[in-house]
């Protein structure tokens, strides 16, 4: 099966994610960088290598990590359960377009930190036309769910697309409170889902900023995602470049 | 939203616009159009539902329903929910932030499993698109338009579902997510009578004595529009409504929001939301 958009809408967030998810419910895994996206099973990143088992896509590997007893949701009620699929689907429709544009379609901060970046992890080919590519298919990716009457140019699409993405932020900021995780004081997968998509939007030094500026006007979700990267990551991100 | 706006009442001809109902809506548009006409009951205003072949065309933004009140024309729950409230009329009011937070992300669950799982089972899922859809889809239109009409969406979706992932997906596991996404409104329903159940305004006679009254929200209008209209729509194969059955609490649901609703609001042939040809109703 060929890479397509799902892989670009995962790679931005779901490193992070997966990573995050892993630390909250104790599973050992190691990070390895693939090089060459081909020797992936069907080309899709990232992958879980567990003995003998090889799971592609996010959502089985969490699904597997559970399995495995690494579970994260385990003092979670159903109705907590619930919520997480719940705002999940909030965070898909509302907040990822914004973040894809922001990362892969936003001509300065595309050219001067994502394409490099990108580029600087794949091999020579792949680095010359993999990333315009992957701008490509995010950019019809928001065209083909977002645009449409009434919204007829790209400018009045990336207002609406903007808009409800900082909705959405406000809206997670308002469920969060003060509260130090979404569902008490233990992370769940929302928490990995969340990191997911606001560390990168948080750390990364771009040229155009208002999304990154409206999250920093946040100051509970900034907290969230500093207390998870101090206390599961242990690092002090300083180059402007995704926690790895 | 100006204020003269909020300051017209709402009209007695007040009307929404959708296919027709007995050869041509699809499942999606029809639990849409369901929301929508649940809402509005909810909120005790008087519409009547008209049945026009090109009404995707009439629509402002290219979907069903769209409603036309007064000389406003808006389409869609989500922004039909804020033209309403500019008028005074709001379910949602009681409720405090961290509750709206909640019902906007189910109401998105709902649009992003459900709605999209009914689009790919008719348009994606080539026996039922052979069988029903583009039967259905052009019907109102001759040849060869019918059929150039019915591609050319089958087209475009296929075209969206590609983008959002869902194209390489098979029926089972769309399937699976319908029971996942129903498991989910299930578990946050529980036993309770509606989504969120903030009492209000009014006493209401239950029980043999008077008790304040509970109100659903544009969420309960949503869910029940939807899984209503699977449960009553006959498809190719049982697969799609099975997974609804699984859990009585939402059957439950959809009865209570349908006795309550819409018996006895049958005033015109156009209107009852409970009679649709090869359909059945929940209450036999």
């Amino acid at each position: 099966r060929p890479r397509g958009p799902p892989f670009l809408a995962e790679a931005t967030a779901t490193l992070p994610r997966l990573q995050a998810y892993a630390k909250f419910s104790g599973a050992p895994l190691t990070v390895n960088a693939i090089n060459n996206c081909w020797r992936a099973p069907k080309g899709e990143v990232p992958i879980l290598i567990s003995e003998d088992t090889v799971i592609s896509q996010p959502a089985k590997i969490l699904n597997f990590l559970r399995k495995q007893k690494y579970n994260a949701d385990y003092e979670l009620s159903a109705k907590q359960g619930a919520d997480t699929l719940a705002y999940i689907a909030l965070l898909e429709e509302k907040l990822l377009p914004a973040l894809l544009h922001t990362f892969w379609v936003e001509a300065e901060n595309y050219c001067s930190v994502t394409k490099p970046w990108f580029a600087s992890r794949i091999p020579f080919p792949l680095s010359l036309y993999l990333p315009g590519k992957m701008s490509r298919e995010a950019l019809n990716r928001i065209l083909l769910t977002r645009a449409g009457p009434p919204l007829y140019s790209l400018t009045e699409v990336e207002a609406q697309i903007y808009r409800d993405a900082k909705e959405c932020l406000n809206l997670l900021s308002k469920r969060l409170g003060t509260s130090q995780f979404f569902f008490g004081n233990r992370p769940s997968t929302l928490d990995a889902f969340v990191f997911g998509f606001l560390a990168p939007l948080y750390k990364v030094c771009f040229p155009r900023v208002q999304l990154q500026e409206h999250l920093k006007q946040l100051p509970n979700l900034c907290r969230f995602c500093d207390d998870i990267l101090s206390c599961y990551f242990r690092l002090a991100v300083s180059d402007g470049r995704q926690p790895s | 939203m100006c204020k003269a706006l909020a300051a017209e009442p709402w009209p007695e001809n007040a009307a929404l616009y959708q296919q027709l109902k007995d050869e041509q809506i699809l499942l999606s548009d029809n639990a849409s159009s369901l929301a929508v006409q649940a809402f509005l009951q909810m909120c005790n205003l008087p519409v009547r539902v008209v049945c026009r072949a090109n009404a995707e065309y009439m629509s402002p933004s290219g979907k069903v329903p769209f409603i036309h009140v007064g000389n406003q024309v808006v389409s869609e729950l989500g922004p039909i929910v804020q033209f309403v409230k500019a008028k005074g009329h709001s379910l949602s009011d009681g409720l405090d932030e961290v509750q709206k937070a909640e019902m906007k992300a189910y109401m998105e669950l709902v649009n992003n499993m459900l709605l999209t799982a009914e689009l790919y089972l008719q348009w994606c899922d080539d026996v039922t698109v052979e069988e029903i859809t583009h039967l259905r889809y052009g019907s109102p239109y001759p040849w060869p338009l019918n059929r150039i009409l019915s591609y050319q969406k089958q087209w475009e979706i296929r075209r969206k579902m590609k983008a959002i992932g869902w194209a390489g997906k098979s029926l089972e596991q769309v399937l699976e997510d319908v029971d996942q996404c129903c498991q989910a409104l299930s578990q946050r329903l529980g036993t309770q009578p509606y989504f969120f159940n903030k009492q209000c305004k009014g006493l209401t006679f239950q029980y043999r004595r008077l008790v304040p009254k509970i109100r659903p929200t544009e969420l309960d209008a949503l869910v029940f529009g939807h899984l209503f209209t699977i449960l009553t729509t006959q498809l190719t194969s049982d697969e799609l409504s099975e997974k609804v059955k699984n859990y009585s609490n939402l059957i439950a649901f959809c009865r209570r929001i349908e006795q309550q609703y819409f018996e006895g609001h049958d005033k015109d042939s156009s209107s009852s939301a409970t009679s649709r040809s090869a359909k059945r109703s929940l209450l036999r």
